[in-house]
């Protein structure tokens, strides 16, 4: 499992890559961590190169989405594939995030 | 008027037409008693006048009878008078006789002609007369002042030699009394007018005797002279004496009467009283021969008819005494309908409330869905009889975490009562049961529920049982109610603990009971509508024959067991009324008996580093099973979440254990048996998550069992031999991907 978190001019872009099962979880959420401190930009994930997610996984997106809406931004998730949005749906996620 | 009606008739309102009937036969009822009473006062009025007649006929007999014995006692006296003519004192003497003689004389004598006795002046006339009770005797002469030869009573026989009933006159006498004279003359030996002789008679007295007797208390009679003079009539004393001259002017001027009268026919004059404006008759006539006059008998008209007046009162009031008891009977007969048409439609409605109380109360009864969610491990019928519309007894079974969770209930009573305490106990059942599988705990849950204000102290048998379907093991609790059969080759009674119905003790503490069943076994639960149900010589159908009914079956399953029995109740009690709600449940285990086409086993540490050893443990399993990538991402998920959620929560913090995956395969089903030795721990009592919140309300776990249910087609927890045993069964072969609503 990797990530990569870049900063862009007005958004930060997140790219996953690989299987984010529950063996994954705790060294992504902490990779991740500097998401929690920001303040002033939109999240945008890219899942170009996600292929599976537990709900470890999930509970990591949605603390990072909260904490998100609160400083008013918004998460977007980029180029997920059908089984994991399918994951998203039965979860009710489908309508938490934005999706491109 | 038509807006008076038509207003009367919206104040009416329904009952117009019964008003108007009513008032229609008032009508009809008044317009006959009017027929009756003009056609009655008209043959009254013609037997008034016939008896007014017959009045009039009776006076002038009685005035004719009067005067006829004046003219005999003075006829019958003439010869006498005539012997004493010379000795005008013999005279007096035989006069006085004749007056004591008749009490009504007013006074008799002889008038001579005048200077008859050379020795006594002009005028002789020997007369005595009454005086109150004596009789005065004097003998009138030129030193009395009477000239009697300038009266009628002396004129007429004297100059006509006939006798004469003179006109009313004024007495002279020292009397002043109205009196008629009946006078004769009196001839001597050379047929020479020697003198009149007369008898006074009293107009008072005439008068009188003519009204002594009258028909009516106002009607009065009265004799009038052939000039139209009153020889008699009621004087100033009496109440009707204001009418006396209006009558004499009346019958004075009717001229025609007058002439007609002379016949001696009655006339009639009908007038209206100056004094007081009553009606009245007269009714006249001319006496027939001397003297010539005319008898009137008066009568008022509202004495004359007073009878038939309080007639037409009573006639009145009788009906409209009849009227409003008319009415009365009417009103209270539409009161009446009312009530029943009330008391009808009422029933109506409730008999049509029942109807749907009966719809919902059936629709209660679960469907078939069971045997197909339970993957043909077990078969299940029900039936439910009521004897009314709404029954007490109740039967239910679901298929949760493959477990088939079945009950049976009989609440205490009959119809409506009962059955909204068995749909509070048929809901608590659903509630409660769905998320507790322990027979006893649910038991136990409802009791304390339905104690809870149980005011009508009505009780429910109940029997709970759950079939947990992987296993066979059969767990129930019984509270009170008829024991149930299992059956194998013989039916047997499954041994239950002697505990309360539900509803009576709120602290009671129900036991579960567990039974492992053999394949094939059915279980049969009923109500006492099957062991009671009577026959008409009041015989029970009885336990016996339903183990026989069972043992003798060849094809043993619930739908031929319930059919079976049903069509032997039906013969037993041949026609007699249903006295209880039949119900009838049957369960029959059958496990799947599929070849096994795969079976693997990987068996990993407490750690959730061995995830991924896991994930690719299942991979393999469904590559093997050559299941789409979809699918085989949906088992690698569910299982993963199944053992993180094991690993997290079955062993404390750093206490280490296995957790043992098992994965078989039949030809159309895959399943996971995952165990675990850590402590009980049921993921399945874990709560639905609610997909529905929004983030900021979302919580951020419970989304590993949540997943697996999405994914699985069943999930099962049973705690077997102190190990945590969780079964997943995914159904193979379908083109669907996992269900997620």
């Amino acid at each position: 499992m990797k990530t990569t978190i870049k900063e862009l001019e007005s958004k930060l872009l997140v790219t996953l890559e690989g299987e984010l099962d529950t063996a994954a979880a705790a060294e992504v959420e902490s990779q991740l961590q500097p998401l929690n401190d920001n303040e002033d930009k939109d999240i945008v994930f890219d899942c170009e190169r996600l292929e599976y997610i537990a709900s470890s996984g999930l509970r990591i997106l949605l603390s990072i989405l909260k904490k998100a809406k609160s400083h008013g931004h918004t998460v977007t998730m980029k180029g997920m594939n059908d089984d994991i949005k399918n994951v998203f749906k039965m979860t009710g996620f489908i309508n938490l995030f934005n999706f491109e | 008027m038509v807006k008076w009606f038509r207003n009367i008739m919206s104040k009416l309102g329904k009952n117009a037409g019964v008003s108007l009937i009513i008032i229609l036969a008032a009508l009809m009822l008044e317009a006959i008693s009017g027929v009756q009473y003009y056609y009655t006062k008209n043959l009254l009025k013609k037997e008034q006048e016939r008896t007014m007649d017959g009045e009039l006929s009776r006076k002038v007999i009685l005035v004719k009878s009067m005067l006829n014995t004046t003219e005999n006692v003075l006829n019958s006296h003439r010869e006498e008078i005539r012997h004493f003519l010379p000795q005008p004192d013999s005279i007096l003497v035989v006069a006085k006789a004749i007056m004591e003689a008749n009490r009504y004389f007013e006074g008799v004598g002889v008038a001579y002609v005048p200077n008859y006795f050379k020795n006594r002046g002009r005028l002789c006339e020997p007369w005595p007369f009454r005086s109150g009770d004596s009789i005065v005797s004097i003998v009138v002469g030129d030193e009395h002042n009477h000239d009697y030869t300038q009266f009628d009573f002396y004129k007429v026989p004297s100059e006509r030699g006939t006798s004469c009933w003179c006109p009313p006159y004024l007495d002279d006498t020292e009397r002043k009394s109205y009196i008629t004279t009946y006078s004769i003359p009196i001839v001597g030996e050379n047929n020479k007018l020697v003198g009149v002789a007369g008898v006074d008679l009293s107009l008072n007295w005439l008068g009188d005797t003519l009204n002594n007797r009258s028909i009516h208390p106002s009607s009065f009679s009265m004799l009038l002279a052939e000039n139209g003079d009153i020889i008699s009539a009621p004087g100033p004393t009496s109440a009707r004496y204001a009418d006396v001259q209006q009558v004499v002017r009346l019958i004075n001027d009717s001229a025609v009467s007058r002439s007609l009268s002379s016949n001696g026919r009655v006339k009639v004059i009908e007038f209206t009283s100056d004094q007081d404006k009553r009606k009245a008759y007269i009714h006249y006539t001319f006496m027939k021969g001397e003297p010539r006059w005319q008898l009137a008998v008066v009568c008022y008209d509202d004495e004359l008819f007073a009878d038939i007046y309080k007639l037409r009162q009573r006639m009145f009031w009788l009906m409209f005494l009849g009227l409003a008891l008319l009415g009365y009977i009417v009103y209270r007969f539409l009161k009446n309908n009312m009530r029943l048409y009330k008391a009808e439609v009422e029933k109506e409605k409730i008999d049509g409330e029942l109807r749907v109380a009966q719809t919902i109360q059936s629709e209660m009864l679960p469907k078939e869905v069971a045997e197909r969610l339970s993957h043909g491990q077990m078969k299940v019928k029900g039936l439910l009889n009521p004897a009314k519309e709404v029954g007490g007894d109740l039967y239910d079974y679901f298929v949760r975490d493959e477990k088939l969770f079945f009950c049976i209930g009989d609440v205490s009573g009959k119809g409506v009562p009962s059955a909204l305490v068995m749909a509070v106990v048929h809901s608590l059942f659903r509630s409660v049961a769905a998320h507790e599988s322990n027979p006893a705990r649910i038991m136990q849950a409802i009791n304390e529920t339905s104690c809870h204000g149980n005011e009508t102290n009505m009780f429910v048998t109940f029997f709970v049982g759950v079939l947990d379907l992987p296993t066979g093991k059969l767990r129930y609790c019984n509270a009170g109610h008829d024991t149930p059969l299992f059956i194998t080759d013989k039916a047997t009674e499954l041994p239950v603990e002697p505990h309360f119905p539900l509803g009576l003790f709120a602290d009671f503490k129900y036991e579960t009971q567990e039974l492992l069943l053999a394949p094939g076994t059915i279980f049969l639960l009923y109500t006492d509508g099957l062991t009671e149900a009577m026959n008409p010589r009041h015989e029970q159908f009885g336990l016996a024959r339903v183990k026989e009914i069972a043992d003798n079956l060849k094809e043993k399953t619930p739908s031929t067991i319930l059919a079976t029995l049903e069509t032997a109740v039906h013969e037993f009690v041949s026609g007699a009324e249903q006295s209880d709600d039949l119900t009838l449940l049957a369960v029959q285990f059958t496990p799947s008996t599929a070849p096994v086409v795969l079976r693997k086993e990987l068996t990993v540490v407490n750690d959730v580093a061995m995830v991924s050893k896991m994930n690719d443990f299942v991979k393999g399993v469904c590559g093997e099973l050559q299941m789409g990538k979809s699918e085989t991402s949906g088992m690698i998920l569910a299982i993963e979440e199944a053992v993180v959620n094991v690993m997290n929560y079955a062993y404390d913090e750093g206490v280490s254990g296995d957790v043992s995956v098992v994965a078989e395969a039949t030809s159309d089903l895959l399943k996971f048996v995952i165990t675990d030795t850590g402590r009980p721990f049921a993921p399945t009592d874990a709560p639905d998550v609610d997909t529905t919140l929004s983030a900021e309300d979302r919580k951020i776990g419970g989304l590993g069992i949540f997943l697996v249910r999405q994914l699985m087609d069943t999930i099962n927890y049973e705690r077997i031999d102190g190990k945590n045993v969780l079964t997943l069964k995914k159904k193979l072969g379908s083109a669907e991907g996992p269900s997620h609503a």
